[in-house]
């Protein structure tokens, strides 16, 4: 199996030393997604609600202040970058680098809300992407030690594929899953939607849906099952 | 083959053994933090899973595997950092306390040689630091300024220095950034990029432990 058959065609490769990315309409589309949408969070600014109350026409609004805007919006471009870069590189060993980014920055984003629910989502999630360090480096060294290349161009042409591989990458995808997969689980889990300045909130759910859907196209360039 | 000629039989069967250790470790962590209630020590259970990872890495014994332990490590600090700040923060909501109050007290040293040591072994550390360059030396005249810092002659510096050193650390991690970026674009330029990275590095770690140095030394002022 080649990168076309999953990727359509091959547009190009862009070489740095031993780390060459590959274009594919795939990644491009991806990649561009991600891009666009860190814009969006770029150029936003925060909303206000308004909490109503029964029996009387006193509203309240909930403002963000600045300070807090700034660190979240920041985490949430960083996040989004993150995104941007798992989804262009051909190389195992940035992708690794980039999912654990994500994982420390979506840590940032859900402990950005001061309430005690979510510090305790927060809590949580960060002990699940602490231990899933251990599943997502491991398994990029497995792959490493098994094939002895982490260049997904070079993993293309290995015609085989052994039992090892086989393992280093479900143990991969068990840290991918652990580091950003369950994100949005506790995000959910601490109803983070209703807490102000929550719309940053979604990159989480961008974040952890496009580098799922490129961890299968690894998983399938590493273990070639057509 | 993967693995090369030169190497011994005997180190490539290690490998096998290297991941039963690695996953029986990150186990018995596990099992460990299944039996556990209290948050703060299941927080520290973690950084066993983290040691189990570091086994596994390790194993691969290439310069890859080198440059993945590197960022491991990184990643486990800071998310050991991030959810202590988490749980520090998540106490304080709860418990109604400010943070003064959890905060760690003043340290005491009351130790001679911080008066009567020459500062003059500052200045040497730090030449030779310099000489060394890279990221040993950074740690060699970063220890030289901590020495310089924490003897009495030296107290009474002005606040906006932290300020200076922190900006001078950023643009020096720029350096290095960019001479490390030197090596992948323009293969060509690499003294200039070997170059960049040695010195940025020396500067940025240098003043990242002078830093910590400071601090200790406001630490002392509050006596």
């Amino acid at each position: 199996m080649d990168l076309t058959t999953i990727g359509g065609q091959l547009l190009g490769t862009i070489p740095l030393g031993d780390i060459v990315l590959y274009l594919t309409p795939f990644n491009l589309f991806m990649f561009a997604g991600a891009l666009a949408f860190t814009t969006l969070i770029a150029i936003s600014r925060t909303e206000t609600q308004v909490e109503a109350e029964f029996g009387t026409l006193k509203d309240k609004e909930v403002k963000v202040d600045l300070q807090e805007f700034k660190i979240r919006r920041f985490l949430a471009i960083v996040c989004g970058l993150a995104t941007a870069g798992a989804m262009i590189t051909g190389d195992l060993f940035n992708f690794t680098l980039f999912v654990t980014l994500i994982g420390i920055v979506n840590i940032g984003i859900v402990s950005a809300v001061r309430q005690v629910d979510v510090l305790n989502a927060a809590f949580q999630y960060g002990l699940i992407a602490m231990m899933a360090s251990l599943p997502l480096f491991g398994g990029a060294a497995i792959i490493l030690a098994s094939t002895g290349t982490l260049s997904l161009l070079e993993l293309v042409k290995i015609p085989y594929v052994t039992s090892m591989m086989t393992f280093g990458s479900l143990l991969l995808l068990m840290g991918i899953i652990g580091e950003t997969g369950v994100a949005p689980f506790y995000a959910t889990k601490a109803e983070m939607f209703r807490t102000p300045g929550s719309p940053f909130i979604l990159i989480i759910h961008l974040s952890s849906l496009l580098v799922i859907v490129r961890a299968i196209e690894v998983l399938l360039i590493i273990n070639k099952p057509f | 083959m993967i693995v090369p000629e030169v190497v011994p039989q005997l180190v490539v069967s290690l490998y096998p053994v290297a991941i039963w250790v690695g996953i029986i470790t990150g186990l018995i962590g596990l099992l460990g933090i299944s039996y556990q209630k209290n948050d703060l020590s299941v927080l520290i259970l973690t950084d066993i899973v983290g040691v189990a990872m570091l086994i596994i890495v390790a194993g691969v014994a290439t310069d890859l595997a080198e440059a993945l332990i590197l960022p491991g490590l990184v990643v486990e600090l800071a998310e050991i950092m991030a959810i202590s700040e988490i749980l520090i923060s998540r106490e304080i909501r709860k418990s109604k306390r400010s943070r003064k109050d959890l905060a760690p007290t003043s340290l005491s040293f009351n130790m001679e040689i911080l008066e009567t040591a020459p500062v003059f072994i500052a200045v040497i550390l730090i030449a030779y630091g310099i000489f060394l360059s890279g990221f040993t030396g950074g740690a060699v005249a970063g220890g030289g300024i901590l020495f310089y810092v924490l003897s009495k002659s030296a107290r009474g510096l002005p606040v906006e220095l932290f300020d200076g050193l922190a900006g001078v650390s950023g643009i020096a991690w720029v350096f290095w950034i960019v001479g490390f970026l030197l090596f992948f674009v323009g293969p060509g330029f690499w003294l200039l990029g070997l170059m960049l990275s040695a010195f940025g590095l020396l500067i940025k770690v240098a003043s990242k432990v002078g830093l910590i140095g400071m601090l200790t030394r406001e630490e002392f002022k509050k006596e």
